[in-house]
């Protein structure tokens, strides 16, 4: 139980007469690697925010033992990846990388160096000094990752990170993901649509109508 | 198709349209106010000046005409109330025979009919004895030591003299145009009064003067004075045109036998030329208020330009042509004038009832319709602008798949590159110089012209100076947050501590709207700060025009033949209310033949009671100039007429006779030449001396006190000046500067400014507090989606304050110091261009503090505001901005 | 019989300061009415600037377009659009809506551009979408599918000869895509010729043509 980071129990969601995540349980251990599939509307997004604590659940609860208590306000904790572009517009790269290091109360140069590590070493550290206006979507993705790599998080979650690219783009996007999830040791949970995405991940949950089905078959 | 799009737009669009729409409201509603302004000001003007004439039109009988004759056709002209005939009848010289024998020189024996006192009584003011039969000026009586009862004996050129009994002593206090040449051709120097003046009852000045008439002719004349119905038309152009065209035409109809001296049309004249100068005035303070007003306008339409261009780029795709595309926006832009103007309109009628009592917006229909037209024009021009032609700029610019993006970093604007900001305030500084050569005549009404052409040549100056220091305080502010963000940064430690440097970093990309805006805010502060420098030295001057009037907050006047001496002071300083009282003497003096008042004063004391300004004195400052007269008793302030007329050097010696009061004879009283006074409290608009009181006391063996000034502190200046009358009855006449202040008449500070002072200011108020809270409320969306990525990636809710707070300050420091600065520059230049607004004119500025501090406060309480709203606004939807991701 | 939609050696540059890039060379490519064509090809490969260049947004620097035998390429700027107007319908990945005006008023307004009142009545156009109960409906209020389809109602508003789709179902999950495919299919099989750009695999399995592009140029 202690090993869980993340862990919740009959887990619900609703907004008004919508029900997004319904009486959902289940728990994500250090180091896995899993793929959170199905249609759009299933509520993979919902429980996701969730997760990340960037929601608060209507019904059940949501516990994050290792990390000691709510991420809110914790940045480093959980480290999240968006769909659509999550840059600041009016930030250069490496100011939007070092972005939540600065929130956490970290000092601007340790963290501008930090910053210009992480894109090292997802070898795009030649975007650094760009805005994210001039860069592509996949280019975009790839600093938000960078942005999760610079925090250190043992908890990556990506939702739908590739959705609105190619595929070339996209699956640069995904082994960028899987590779700083590999160097922080960090559990990574990504919600997609996209088979070819999720045949490449070890572990695969479905989500339909708010409920989740996990490999095991059923909801753990 | 159009409908559709209205109807949607109506429907969602509704919050951004009506903002559109409030700006060109602000615009159209000054403009419309303006004219209400004008509209009452020249209605007073015209009416004021009217009143202020005591006799309209003095018509001289010429030549061999019949006086009965030409009283007859005066009688019947239209719009003639009253006609009365004078006779002006000249005597070879007045005596007396009591103690001893005066005589004068030759004067004039005027001829009064019954009922002329009454029908015009600005000509003649009782100060002794009786109100008609035999009555002698002031001023002769003084030379005569004679008093009512005594016998006068009239010189007839010819004929034997007569003897005839004073009645009463009388003041003319419009003896310069009584004794007018009438019909002296234009510019011609104007003839000083006779020094000798006597008034009959018309039948006894028939007889003495009809012999006289039959032997000399050219001795004896006739006036028909004549008192106008006053209707007029309001505008004073129009007065004047009307007046002077039925002096004319009476002409005519007298066939030459009357020549018109026209009181009225030459009043008219200078108040035609007061209502330019006002036009001139409240464009010049008003019209910058509408560009600011349009500017903001434009900064609200200029928020929704990305919206603007992918709305055209789909448009495009669906296949409008071009010509659909400007015919859409034309009618967003038609909704927005329309509406905004017709707001603005409503709004101006609402100000001008609450501020004037009355909603007129022109003193005639045509110039009603004139200005009506032009503030709807203007709004409909600025919804042109700021709407139109972004989008004819689009369709040329950007093709589909860009207009599809949100378009980002811009270069340096183009003005930039070519200095435009330097080249206007150059361009400003030699207009400025230039218009300065020729004196700063901006009305100009030559003599015989019947039009009044102003000179808005000199408007150019200012205009340039304020848009030239705009663009500057821009350049300066895109200097700054750009290539000066570690500046910017290290400012912002204390507000957002570790986050400084990517604040600054945030606003660096966004230098270009936020130097936008920090010109925005300079602008509207520094129009608020030259608007109210300006209209609070204007305000100044005015008092200082009435104190300069009537002296002090009270004056009396000591009565001829009543001795008062300084020590009456004292009586009236015990009153309640009053704070000090000066004695001023007033004395005759020749210096050569010329007759001229002396005044003398009491050179350390004096400004107790009423304030000197510079401006009425040339050789030094009034302070330099009452310490000589107080160091050194025997100088003497002269005018300079008399220093042209002697070639007088500083410490000239220049000898006056005075009338020492123990002989009753002129003697000799040796003076210093020290100065140069242009005015005086009291004094009249001749030559006059000024001279150290003691030392004419002195010198004459008589310290008698001509008038006294008494300082109220302002308060209850009419409560104290009952008192004073009611304790010194007859023996003084008391005036106070309240009804001074409403009668002095034909100069433009007169005008009430109350009313639109109230109006500008309150608008420049608006649009300062506006400017500065609006750029911040704009791009609220883009600030709601930068705020939940932020909160996502863990900001708490001080360092998302941190961003818009920081923004806030430089909005705020900047705009403040650039606006103060720019202010007080326009508001020098402003002076210095309006001089012929002011009488006198001021020697340095009156500067409004509270007002000012008003704006500030105003200024970052809005911006303060705006800040608490903007991030209690972008925080709220942050979870559904997330979905979004 | 003439093509529906024709491009004869399409060259499109484009030029940023000292950089050259060349969009289009030598493209050329027919769609007969009633087929249905996928544009397959990287990011980059210059997808975005064809479908421009058909759709008479964007002037060829060499070659021409023609739509139903009238051609549309370096035409004035009046004509284009009139022809644009009447027989081409356009679909994007997103974006296809004014956002305030409802789903019937931007069909509404589509036809008031073209100044013709089309074929079908506004409800059968929209009942065919399978979007009746949300005519009413703002752009903001509906979901992504309902947005995918309203976009293609108002594509098809003027009842156009071509229909060129710019990654239609980009940002759709797979059930949902497959949904707007076959109204796709159906229109196809009315007669409309379709030129569709996308890197899904299900547009191409449902093409009678796949066209790929690569650097400007269509490959082998």
């Amino acid at each position: 139980m202690t090993d869980q980071l993340v862990r919740c129990e009959d887990l619900t969601r609703a907004f008004g007469a919508v029900t997004a995540v319904r009486d959902v349980s289940c728990a994500v251990l250090a180091g896995e690697r899993i793929a959170l599939t199905g249609p759009s509307g299933s509520g993979k997004s919902t429980l996701l925010h969730l997760m990340a604590g960037l929601e608060t659940p209507t019904g059940g609860g949501v516990e994050w033992p290792v990390l000691g208590g709510h991420p809110h306000g914790r940045p480093g904790l959980v480290g999240v990846v968006f769909q659509g572009s999550s840059l600041l517009p009016a930030l250069d790269v490496t100011e939007n990388v070092a972005l939540p290091l600065l929130f956490a109360g970290v000092p601007a140069s340790e963290a501008t160096a930090r910053a210009v590590e992480a894109l090292e070493r997802l070898r795009i550290a030649d975007m650094g000094s760009k805005l994210p206006e001039e860069l592509s979507g996949g280019q975009a993705q790839r600093v938000a990752v960078a942005r999760v790599l610079a925090a250190r998080p043992p908890l990556i979650l990506a939702d739908e990170p590739t959705g609105q690219l190619d595929h070339e783009a996209g699956g640069l996007v995904i082994s960028v993901l899987i590779e700083a999830a590999d160097e922080l040791g960090a559990a990574l949970v990504i919600s997609t649509h996209d088979g070819a995405v999720a045949d490449r991940l070890n572990q695969r949950w479905t989500m339909l109508d708010g409920r989740l089905t996990t490999e095991n078959g059923s909801s753990r | 198709m159009m409908l559709t799009w209205l109807r949607g737009l109506l429907r969602r669009r509704a919050a951004r349209l009506t903002a559109v729409a409030a700006g060109i409201a602000v615009s159209v509603a000054l403009l419309a106010s303006l004219g209400a302004f004008l509209a009452q000001s020249r209605a007073t003007m015209t009416q004021r000046a009217a009143a202020g004439v005591p006799v309209d039109w003095q018509v001289q009988v010429s030549g061999n005409a019949d006086p009965s004759a030409i009283l007859a056709t005066v009688s019947a002209a239209a719009g003639v109330r009253t006609a009365l005939p004078v006779g002006f009848g000249q005597t070879s010289g007045l005596s007396t025979s009591g103690v001893t024998v005066q005589t004068t020189g030759p004067g004039v024996v005027l001829g009064v009919p019954d009922g002329y006192i009454r029908a015009f009584p600005g000509e003649v003011r009782s100060l002794a004895g009786a109100a008609d039969g035999v009555l002698l000026a002031q001023q002769t009586a003084a030379n005569l030591h004679a008093r009512p009862g005594d016998m006068v004996t009239i010189g007839r050129s010819g004929l034997s003299p007569v003897q005839v009994r004073i009645d009463g002593v009388i003041d003319l206090p419009q003896a310069d145009s009584l004794f007018q040449k009438v019909g002296a051709p234009a510019g011609s120097q104007p003839v000083a009064p006779p020094d000798n003046v006597l008034l009959l009852a018309q039948a006894r000045w028939h007889q003495i003067f009809d012999p006289l008439a039959a032997l000399r002719p050219d001795l004896v004349t006739t006036q028909i004075h004549v008192a106008h119905s006053h209707r007029l038309p309001a505008d004073p152009a129009e007065a004047f045109t009307a007046i002077t065209g039925a002096a004319h035409n009476l002409e005519a109809q007298t066939a030459g036998g009357g020549v018109v001296g026209d009181n009225l049309g030459a009043v008219l004249d200078a108040a035609r030329q007061d209502a330019a100068y006002a036009q001139v005035l409240f464009l010049f303070l008003g019209l910058p208020g509408a560009i600011l007003a349009g500017l903001l306008t434009a900064a609200v339409t200029g928020a929704g330009a990305s919206r603007r261009r992918r709305e055209q780029a789909l448009l495009r795709t669906r296949g409008a042509s071009n010509r659909q595309l400007m015919r859409l926006a034309g009618l967003e832009a038609a909704v927005v004038g329309i509406g905004g103007s017709i707001a603005g309109l409503a709004g101006a009628a609402l100000v001008g009832r609450l501020a004037f009592g009355s909603a007129r917006f022109g003193s005639t229909t045509a110039s009603t319709t004139g200005w009506i037209t032009a503030a709807v024009l203007t709004g409909l021009v600025i919804a042109a602008a700021t709407v139109l032609i972004p989008a004819r700029r689009d369709m040329r610019d950007s093709t589909v798949a860009a207009g599809r993006l949100v378009v980002g970093r811009a270069g340096s604007p183009w003005w930039i590159r070519y200095g435009l900001d330097v080249v206007l305030l150059v361009l400003s500084g030699l207009i400025f110089s230039v218009t300065g050569r020729n004196g700063y005549q901006l009305v100009l009404a030559p003599e015989g012209v019947p039009t009044i052409s102003v000179s808005y040549w000199a408007f150019a100056g200012p205009a340039l100076l304020w848009a030239g220091a705009g663009l500057l305080a821009w350049r300066l502010s895109d200097m700054l947050l750009g290539r000066g963000r570690r500046l910017v940064g290290a400012g912002l430690r204390p507000l957002a501590g570790g986050l400084s440097a990517t604040v600054a970093g945030s606003m660096a990309r966004q230098r270009r709207p936020l130097a936008r805006a920090i010109v925005l805010v300079a602008l509207a502060v520094s129009f608020a700060a030259s608007t109210a420098t300006f209209n609070d030295t204007y305000g100044h001057q005015a008092e200082a025009d009435a104190q300069l009037t009537n002296g002090a907050d009270v004056t009396v006047t000591t009565s001829p033949g009543v001795s008062k001496g300084p020590g009456d002071a004292a009586a009236i300083a015990a009153l309640p209310g009053v704070r000090a009282v000066e004695p001023v003497q007033h004395r005759f003096a020749y210096v050569g033949a010329d007759l001229q008042d002396l005044y003398g004063v009491r050179p350390s004391t004096i400004t107790r009671a009423t304030a000197l300004q510079d401006a009425y004195f040339t050789g030094g400052t009034a302070a330099q100039l009452t310490r000589v007269l107080a160091a050194k008793p025997d100088s003497i302030l002269v005018s300079a007429e008399t220093v042209k007329d002697f070639q007088l050097h500083p410490g000239d010696l220049l000898n006056l006779r005075l009338q020492d009061s123990r002989t009753k004879q002129f003697k000799i009283v040796p003076f210093h030449y020290a100065g140069v006074v242009k005015e005086f409290p009291t004094a009249p608009k001749d030559s006059f001396f000024v001279a150290n009181a003691s030392y004419v006391a002195q010198r004459t063996g008589s310290d008698a006190v001509g008038s006294f000034l008494i300082d109220t502190g302002g308060q209850d200046i009419a409560a104290v000046a009952d008192r004073i009358r009611a304790k010194l009855g007859p023996s003084a006449t008391v005036t106070d500067l309240a009804t001074t202040r409403k009668v002095v008449g034909s100069s433009l500070t007169a005008v009430d400014l109350a009313g639109l002072t109230r109006v500008e200011l309150a608008f420049a108020l608006l649009l300062a507090a506006a400017s500065g809270g609006l750029v911040l409320a704009l791009g609220l969306a883009e600030r709601r989606r930068t705020f939940a990525i932020a909160t996502a990636l863990g900001a708490t809710g001080r360092q998302l304050r941190a961003f818009v707070f920081s923004e806030a300050l430089v909005l705020t420091v900047g705009g403040l110091i650039a606006g103060t600065i720019t202010g007080w520059l326009l508001s020098e230049m402003l002076v210095k261009v309006l001089t012929g607004v002011f009488d006198p004119p001021p020697s340095a500025l009156s500067v409004p503090w509270p007002y000012l501090l008003a704006v500030g406060v105003i200024t970052v309480a809005a911006l303060a505001g705006v800040a608490s709203v903007a991030v209690r606004l972008a925080r709220r939807p942050a979870i559904s901005v997330l979905r979004e991701l | 019989m003439t093509a529906a939609l024709e491009a004869h050696s399409l060259y499109r540059f484009f030029r940023a300061g000292e950089e050259e890039t060349l969009a289009l060379q030598g493209v050329s490519l027919s769609v007969d009415a009633g087929e249905l064509v996928a544009v397959t090809g990287p990011s980059g490969s210059g997808k975005s600037t064809l479908l421009s260049c058909l759709a008479g947004l964007d002037e060829p620097d060499g070659g021409s377009v023609r739509i139903a035998g009238a051609r549309i390429s370096h035409q004035p700027e009046p004509l284009r659009a009139r022809l644009r107007a009447r027989h081409i319908g356009v679909l994007f990945q997103s974006a296809n809506l004014f956002e305030h005006l409802t789903v019937e008023q931007n069909i509404g307004l589509s036809r008031g551009i073209a100044g013709r009142n089309g074929r079908t009545p506004v409800a059968d156009l929209i009942e065919s979408v399978g979007l009746s109960a949300r005519a009413h409906a703002h752009p903001s209020e509906l979901s992504g599918g309902e947005a995918a389809r309203a976009g293609l109602a108002v594509a098809l508003a003027n009842d156009p000869v071509v229909l060129l789709a710019d990654e239609p179902t980009g940002e759709l999950d797979s059930v949902t895509e497959s949904q707007i495919l076959e109204l796709l299919q159906v229109r196809a099989q009315v007669g409309v010729a379709m030129l569709i750009a996308s890197h899904s695999p299900a547009v191409a399995a449902i093409a009678d043509r796949v066209i790929r592009l690569i650097d400007g140029k269509v490959a082998a």
